[in-house]
């Protein structure tokens, strides 16, 4: 790129010029979009703060006349929901993420080694719910009427933990960049198969796991259709599944037009209204947002090392 | 055979080690498969899967019969599939070029941390965001332009509120393949051709394009393969699941998920699962088959 930048530097100070101008107009379509991407983002933030009153009169806005902490409180108030959710979506993405990885590592060894002859066949087992599957409907009721696994948490976890595109990228990664050299010169060194995978394989793949990892972990964090699907005690739902209620809740609040207004009135205190609702919106999707630039650079190498080969 | 075997026993450690995905996947994947013989059953909850009688093609001949639902949903589908996949490989490519000839890369590497974020929210999460921007007595364009559109009861606007949602949700995450294509091409291509007088359109238009051309077309093909699915929340949350405007937002997958809560029609459903599940082999067999011939290196299997 700095090699792009001396050229420039090398050109008539006409051209220059021209080049400079280009780069303005470029920079700002590029602002203009990233705006349209982070701008959303921001009002959710703003109205997350902004008072209710202000939102019902003005609607939502960049410039509230208002501010108000009331939307944040009114969340505390969920209080012990709030907090059981937190941990359900913390548990399922910590314990999801590190089963998936290392079940899924474990299969990308296997297959990759070339002396193994039955990876043959395991890569096309791997493959094959890639252009085949059962569906929603049929998987819905294998799951509960038959593995009777209706509201428990192995759901959540189970159906997002291998994926076959993750286990390909795990693969080519293993394949392309760490060197079966190393592997057999930990053999000859007198290490079983599960030791040199452990500590020589593992720990190579990093990089790749970290990639895979993070996008495996915003999975979990982001599922609301498995939640939705399955949990049905509140003792088991999730962050997402939290959201999802409330705006149930809100639209029964509008869509009964008929309940009297005192008592309309009298739920709305425990009703979340726009700020609140808001304030959900925030604390769900914060985390993400605070850890995601920390694994950025992991997962723009990761993904582009291995995603589409085979 | 017998070689084999004593191969497979000798790296039994092997096994060992893909047994838990191979279960997973067993029983995630592979089990619910079989579950799709539904599609020819006349299902009763009670009696399960296996039990419930056979009822031929039944299920499929409601299907055709049922022409507003049935064809709408599809139509739906394929719509929404050609106008994301073509609309977000023209966008991926342009701001991945953008990105790339903008010479502040510090700048640009903040805006492109910026750009990828909505991929990471959920739609749970987006519906509200769009609440914001189009709920009718407090939405901001409502506002701003002084007028009090019903957004969510007019289905003709939907194609285009969810496209933008759409875009808005993965153009900065899908242009991160296509920089890492240019990335990697040579500069002394560029060098060259600034010798031989080439301006910078001529420059993009003869080394970058051609340089992206493969990628394109193998991200198109891998996705002929999903034609029939389609991203569930952005249709089944941001729209609200509204009904009254199911003509322009319902798509198989969430009608599926709709049938599914309501507990009902499981022939008719299963018999949609069905087709959805065997277009979507055939057309994920003739893109693999596509790309062996175009780009052998790139093929899946």
């Amino acid at each position: 790129m700095s090699k792009k930048k001396g050229n420039s530097a090398d050109l008539a100070p006409s051209r220059h010029e021209k080049k400079g101008f280009g780069q303005i107009v470029l920079g700002f379509f590029l602002l203009l979009y990233t705006l349209f991407c982070g701008l959303p983002i921001v009002l959710v933030f703003i109205a997350a703060f902004t008072d209710e009153k202000t939102i019902t009169k003005n609607g939502f806005s960049f410039f509230p006349e208002k501010w108000s902490m009331a939307g944040f409180n009114a969340v505390l108030k969920y209080g012990k929901q709030l907090a059981t959710s937190y941990g359900i979506t913390i548990f399922i993405t910590v314990f999801g993420t590190f089963l998936g990885l290392l079940v899924m590592a474990m299969f990308a060894y296997s297959i990759s080694r070339k002396e193994f002859r039955l990876s043959k066949f395991l890569s096309v087992y791997l493959l094959i719910p890639m252009l085949f599957n059962g569906g929603q409907l049929s998987g819905y009721i294998v799951f509960t009427s038959y593995y009777h696994l209706k509201d428990s948490l192995w759901l959540l976890i189970l159906p997002l933990c291998v994926s076959t595109m993750n286990v390909i990228i795990l693969r080519t990664y293993i394949v392309n960049s760490i060197p079966s050299e190393l592997m057999e010169a930990a053999k000859i060194d007198g290490a079983g198969e599960y030791r040199t995978f452990f500590q020589i394989t593992l720990p190579l793949l990093k990089p790749s796991m970290a990639a895979v990892g993070f996008m495996m972990a915003t999975a979990y964090w982001n599922d609301w259709q498995n939640a939705l699907l399955y949990i049905t005690t509140d003792s088991k739902k999730p962050l997402q599944l939290l959201l999802v209620n409330i705006q149930k809740s809100i639209e029964f609040l509008l869509n009964n037009s008929n309940v009297p207004a005192a008592a309309r009135a009298a739920m709305g205190g425990n009703i979340p209204q726009y700020s609140a609702t808001m304030a959900t919106v925030v604390v769900v999707i914060a985390p993400i947002m605070v850890v995601y630039p920390f694994f950025q650079k992991y997962f723009v190498k990761g993904l582009t090392v291995g995603s589409v080969k085979g | 055979m017998k070689g084999f075997l004593e191969n497979t026993w000798k790296h039994r450690a092997h096994v060992v080690m893909a047994l838990p995905a191979f279960l997973i996947l067993f029983f995630i994947m592979y089990v619910p498969m079989a579950g799709l013989v539904m599609a020819f059953k006349s299902f009763d909850y009670t009696k399960g899967i296996w039990a419930s009688p056979w009822n031929g093609l039944d299920n499929f001949k409601y299907l055709l019969a049922s022409k507003t639902t049935f064809v709408n949903m599809t139509k739906n589908t394929l719509i929404y599939y050609v106008i994301f996949t073509a609309l977000g490989t023209f966008l991926n490519v342009v701001l991945a070029i953008a990105i790339d000839q903008f010479m502040f890369k510090k700048m640009a590497k903040t805006m492109q941390t910026i750009m990828i974020i909505p991929v990471f929210i959920s739609y749970a999460a987006v519906q509200f965001i769009v609440y914001a921007f189009i709920s009718t007595d407090t939405g901001i364009l409502n506002h701003a332009l002084g007028l009090s559109t019903r957004f969510y009861s007019t289905p003709s606007m939907w194609p285009a509120i969810l496209t933008i949602v759409k875009m808005w949700n993965s153009v900065g995450y899908g242009s991160v393949l296509y920089m890492s294509v240019l990335a990697g091409i040579d500069t002394a291509l560029y060098e060259a051709a600034e010798i031989d007088g080439a301006n910078k359109w001529q420059k993009i238009k003869h080394i970058t394009i051609p340089a992206l051309v493969p990628m394109i077309t193998v991200m198109l093909l891998l996705s002929v393969g999903n034609v029939m699915r389609s991203d569930t929340g952005l249709f089944y949350q941001v729209t609200r699941n509204s009904g009254v405007l199911y003509s322009t937002t319902q798509v198989i997958d969430s009608y599926v998920l709709n049938a599914i809560f309501k507990n009902s029609n499981f022939g008719f459903t299963a018999a949609t699962s069905f087709f959805q599940s065997v277009v979507g082999l055939l057309m994920m067999l003739f893109a693999n088959g596509m790309v062996r011939k175009i780009a052998p290196e790139n093929a899946l299997f």
